[in-house]
C-alpha cells in the first residue's frame, strides 16, 4: 500500500511538472521586471519563464508573453503578477478547419448583408480626412460634438505617453484662447456631470484634455441643451416609427437616432433600454457593449 | 391506434432507404448514357471555344476580373482560423530594422554576430554611397560577420529574362555571402510562389535569400528544397505563420541589450523592416493570409515575414503538392459527367422542377467541392483546383439546352438516337 502511494505521488509529480506552463517575453515597453526565485531582474526580450515567475510592471509599462509556444496575452496594468495564475490564458481554441468552415458557410447564409444599424462602426467611423497632431493627447472624432441634456456621460481620451494626471479646460464660446475652468483629473476621462455646475443649459462650449503642464489647442464641443429642445429631438424620432414596432426595436432605433444626432448620453440610456426590454437579442446586447467600450462608459 | 416503436423504426429506415433510392436513382439513371457523355463532353468544348478566343472577354466581367487572384484555400486563413495559433517559431528571430541608419544597421549586425547565431541574413538593399562614415562602418561589419548574408536584386534582360544582367543593391559589397531577394511576381498579386533558385540561360544557379540561409542552417532541408526547386521550378509558399508567430526585435532593443542572449545563440537571425500599421505600405506584399480573401485590400505582409515563411517551410519540409493539371481536369470530368446525369434526369422526368433542383444542386456543389478543396489543402497540404469543377456544374445547366437543341437537329438529321425528343416541352 505505501509502495502504491509513492508510486501515485510519483506520477502525480510527473504530471503536475509536465502540466506546467512555458512563456516566452514577447515583448515589453517601460519599466517591466521578471522576479524568479526571489531574484528580481530586469525584463529580457527572448527569455523564457517558468510559471513560478512573477512579471512585475509599473505605471505604463506593458508586457507580451506567449504562453506554451502559441497563446499570446498582453498584461497592461501595473503590479506584480504571478504567471501561475494565467493558466488559463494558455488555452488555445482547436476546433478544426472543417467545423469553422461548416460555421462560415452557415453564417454567411443565415446573416442579412448588413445595415448602419446592425454595423454601427462601419458607418458612423469613415471619415474623408486626415488627422494633424502633435498632442500627446488623442481624442476620438466621435466626441468631436457631444450634445448633452443630462446623465452621466464620459468625455475620455487617450494618451500616447505616461502621464499620471490630466487637466481638462473648458472654453466660452466668445474666448477660445483663455479656458474659464479648468480641472485636474487622475484618470483619462471626466463625466460630463462634473462640469455641469459650470455650464448652463441652452449654451455651447469647447472643452479639451492635456497632460498637466501641457497644452492641447484640439478644442472640441459641447452643446448643453435645454430639456425643451432635448425632448422636442426625442419626439421627432418617435414620431418616425414604423407602424408596428415592438418597445425594444423603438428604443434602439431612438438610440441609433440620438447616436447619430451625437446626443450620446441620452443614446446610452436608450441602448440600455433596448438590450433590458429584449435581453436575448445579441444586436442589441453587442451594440450596448460596444458603445460602452467605445466611449469608456464602465 | 398507433403503431408499435419497432414498426415505426422499420417504417423509417424503410423511408430513409427509399429516398437514398431515388436520389441513387436521379443520378445513376441517365449516368451511361450517350447524351451524358456527349453532353459533358460538350461542356468542355465550350469551356475550351470560350478560352481559345484570342480576345480577352472578360474585361468587362467583374466575376472573372475578381476571380483574378482568387483562390479558394485563402479562406481557410481570413475566416477559418487556420495558422491562427500556430507554434511561435523558435528558429528565427527577426530583427526589426525599422528606419535605422547604415550605422545603426552595422552596429546591430555586429552586436548580434557577437551573441553566436549560426546564420544571420539581412533583407535591404543598398543602393549607392551614402555617408562615407556609414558606409565604411557597414561594409567593414559585412566583412568581419562571415555567417551573414547580404541581399541582391537580380536585374535580368533578355527576351525570355533569363539573363542576369547586373545586381541591383548592392553597393556595400564585402559581405561572405550574397542571395537575391526577388519575387518574381506581381507585386499586386498574391505572393503565392518563391522560386528558391534561379538558373540563368548558362544553367548557372543563384539562390534565393531563403534559400542560402537554409543552406546555412541545415544542409539536410537545403537538399530537399534544392531537389524541388531546381531548374527554376517555383514553390507553393506554405504560409503558417503572421508577423505575430515570429520573435520580432526592435533595433533599438537590441542595442539596448533589453534581450536575452540566448535568444540569438544558434538561431536564424533575419534583419528585415517590419511596421504593423497598415497605412505603411513599404515592403509590403499581398498574402494568402489577408484578412479580406476577395475584392479590395491592403497588402497585409512585410517582406521579411515572406522569407520567414519559407525557411519555416523549407525547414519543416512541409511543402504543398500540386495536383496537376490532368488531375484537377479528371476531377471535373468525373463531376460534370456526375452533374449531367442528375440534371437529364430532372430535364427530361420533372421538367416543372428542374431549374430549382438545378440551382440547388449548384449551390450543394460548389459548397462540398469547396469544402473537399480546403480539406485536402489543410490536412493532406495537396492543392486541388476546384475552380474549373465549379465552372463545369455552373455551365452544365446550359449546355443541357444547346445539347437538346443539338441532339434534336441529329435525330432528325441522321436519325442520331437520343434520350431528348423533339419538341419535349
Amino acid at each position: 500500500m505505501k509502495k502504491l502511494s509513492i508510486l501515485f505521488l510519483f506520477f502525480t509529480f510527473c504530471f503536475v511538472a509536465n502540466s506546467q506552463s512555458n512563456f516566452l517575453l514577447y515583448s515589453f515597453k517601460g519599466n517591466v521586471s521578471v522576479v524568479e526565485n526571489g531574484t528580481t531582474s530586469p525584463a529580457k526580450v527572448g527569455k523564457m519563464l517558468t510559471s513560478a515567475a512573477s512579471v512585475k510592471l509599473t505605471s505604463g509599462g506593458a508586457v507580451t508573453l506567449i504562453c506554451d509556444e502559441a497563446a499570446m496575452f498582453t498584461l497592461t496594468k501595473s503590479g506584480t503578477f504571478s504567471l501561475s495564475k494565467f493558466g488559463d490564458s494558455c488555452k488555445v481554441s482547436s476546433s478544426s478547419v472543417s467545423a469553422n468552415y461548416v460555421k462560415y458557410v452557415w453564417a454567411s447564409m443565415t446573416k442579412s448583408s448588413g445595415s448602419p444599424g446592425s454595423n454601427r462602426k462601419a458607418y458612423m467611423n469613415t471619415v474623408g480626412a486626415v488627422s494633424r497632431s502633435i498632442n500627446n493627447v488623442w481624442i476620438d472624432p466621435r466626441l468631436d460634438t457631444v450634445n448633452y441634456c443630462g446623465g452621466d456621460f464620459p468625455l475620455s481620451w487617450k494618451s500616447y505617453t505616461e502621464a499620471k494626471e490630466f487637466e481638462v479646460f473648458l472654453y466660452n464660446k466668445e474666448d477660445i484662447s483663455t479656458p474659464f475652468y479648468s480641472t485636474v483629473v487622475s484618470k483619462m476621462k471626466i463625466p460630463i456631470s462634473d462640469l455641469a455646475g459650470k455650464i448652463k443649459p441652452g449654451n455651447s462650449y469647447y472643452w479639451t484634455a492635456a497632460i498637466k503642464g501641457e497644452e492641447n489647442d484640439e478644442l472640441k464641443v459641447l452643446n448643453y441643451v435645454t430639456r425643451e429642445a432635448y425632448d422636442g429631438v426625442v419626439n421627432k424620432i418617435k414620431s418616425q416609427s414604423a407602424a408596428f414596432e415592438a418597445p425594444a426595436e423603438q428604443a434602439y432605433r431612438i438610440g441609433f437616432m440620438l447616436e447619430d444626432a451625437h446626443y450620446l448620453s441620452e443614446a446610452c440610456t436608450y441602448y440600455s433600454k433596448a438590450s433590458k426590454l429584449d435581453s436575448a437579442n445579441v444586436l442589441y446586447r453587442s451594440t450596448l457593449m460596444s458603445f460602452k467600450k467605445d466611449y469608456e462608459i464602465k | 391506434m398507433t403503431d408499435h416503436p419497432e414498426n415505426e423504426q422499420k417504417k423509417q429506415k424503410k423511408g430513409f432507404r427509399h429516398h437514398a433510392k431515388k436520389v441513387h436513382g436521379r443520378v445513376t439513371k441517365y449516368l451511361y448514357e450517350k447524351d451524358t457523355i456527349l453532353s459533358t463532353i460538350w461542356v468542355f468544348i465550350f469551356i475550351f471555344a470560350l478560352g481559345a478566343i484570342p480576345l480577352n472577354l472578360g474585361i468587362m466581367n467583374p466575376v472573372k476580373l475578381g476571380l483574378k487572384d482568387f483562390d479558394f484555400n485563402d479562406i481557410t486563413y481570413s475566416k477559418l482560423g487556420k495558422a491562427s495559433h500556430t507554434p511561435i517559431d523558435k528558429r528565427i528571430v527577426i530583427v526589426n530594422i525599422g528606419n535605422s541608419n547604415r550605422e545603426e544597421i552595422a552596429m546591430m549586425i555586429d552586436k548580434v554576430g557577437s551573441l553566436k547565431p549560426k546564420v544571420m541574413a539581412l533583407d535591404a538593399l543598398f543602393y549607392g554611397e551614402r555617408d562615407p562614415y556609414q558606409d565604411s562602418l557597414l561594409s567593414e561589419s559585412f566583412k568581419k560577420n562571415k555567417n551573414l548574408i547580404a541581399s541582391q536584386m537580380l536585374v535580368l534582360s533578355g527576351k525570355e529574362g533569363d539573363t542576369v544582367s547586373s545586381y541591383a543593391g548592392k553597393y556595400i559589397s564585402t559581405a561572405s555571402n550574397y542571395a537575391f531577394v526577388n519575387l518574381f511576381d506581381d507585386s499586386l498579386k498574391t505572393i503565392r510562389y518563391c522560386q528558391p533558385f534561379f538558373e540563368d540561360y548558362a544553367q548557372k544557379a543563384y539562390p534565393s535569400f531563403a534559400a542560402a540561409v537554409i543552406k546555412a542552417y541545415d544542409t539536410v532541408a537545403y537538399e530537399k528544397m534544392e531537389k524541388n526547386g531546381e531548374h527554376n521550378h517555383k514553390l507553393i509558399i506554405n504560409y503558417s505563420r503572421r508577423v505575430d508567430r515570429y520573435l520580432v526585435i526592435p533595433y533599438e532593443q537590441v542595442l539596448a541589450g533589453d534581450v536575452d542572449d540566448s535568444s540569438f545563440i544558434g538561431k536564424i537571425v533575419l534583419f528585415g523592416f517590419i511596421d504593423e500599421n497598415p497605412s505603411n505600405l513599404e515592403d509590403k506584399k499581398f498574402t494568402p493570409m489577408n484578412d479580406r480573401f476577395a475584392g479590395k485590400s491592403i497588402p497585409d505582409m512585410n517582406g521579411i515575414v515572406v522569407h520567414a515563411n519559407i525557411i519555416s517551410m523549407a525547414l519543416d519540409k512541409d511543402y504543398i503538392k500540386k495536383v496537376p493539371l490532368w488531375g484537377n481536369l479528371v476531377l471535373a470530368i468525373i463531376v460534370c459527367w456526375l452533374h449531367m446525369s442528375f440534371f437529364i434526369h430532372f430535364y427530361l422526368e420533372s421538367h416543372i422542377w428542374f431549374h430549382l433542383a438545378a440551382k440547388i444542386a449548384q449551390v450543394l456543389s460548389a459548397i462540398l467541392f469547396v469544402w473537399l478543396g480546403i480539406y485536402l489543402y489543410d490536412k493532406y497540404r495537396l492543392k486541388v483546383d476546384m475552380k474549373l469543377s465549379i465552372v463545369v456544374i455552373v455551365l452544365a445547366v446550359d449546355v443541357i439546352y444547346f445539347y437538346e437543341a443539338w441532339a434534336v437537329w441529329m435525330h432528325k438529321k441522321f436519325n442520331y438516337k437520343t434520350v431528348f425528343k423533339p419538341h419535349h416541352h
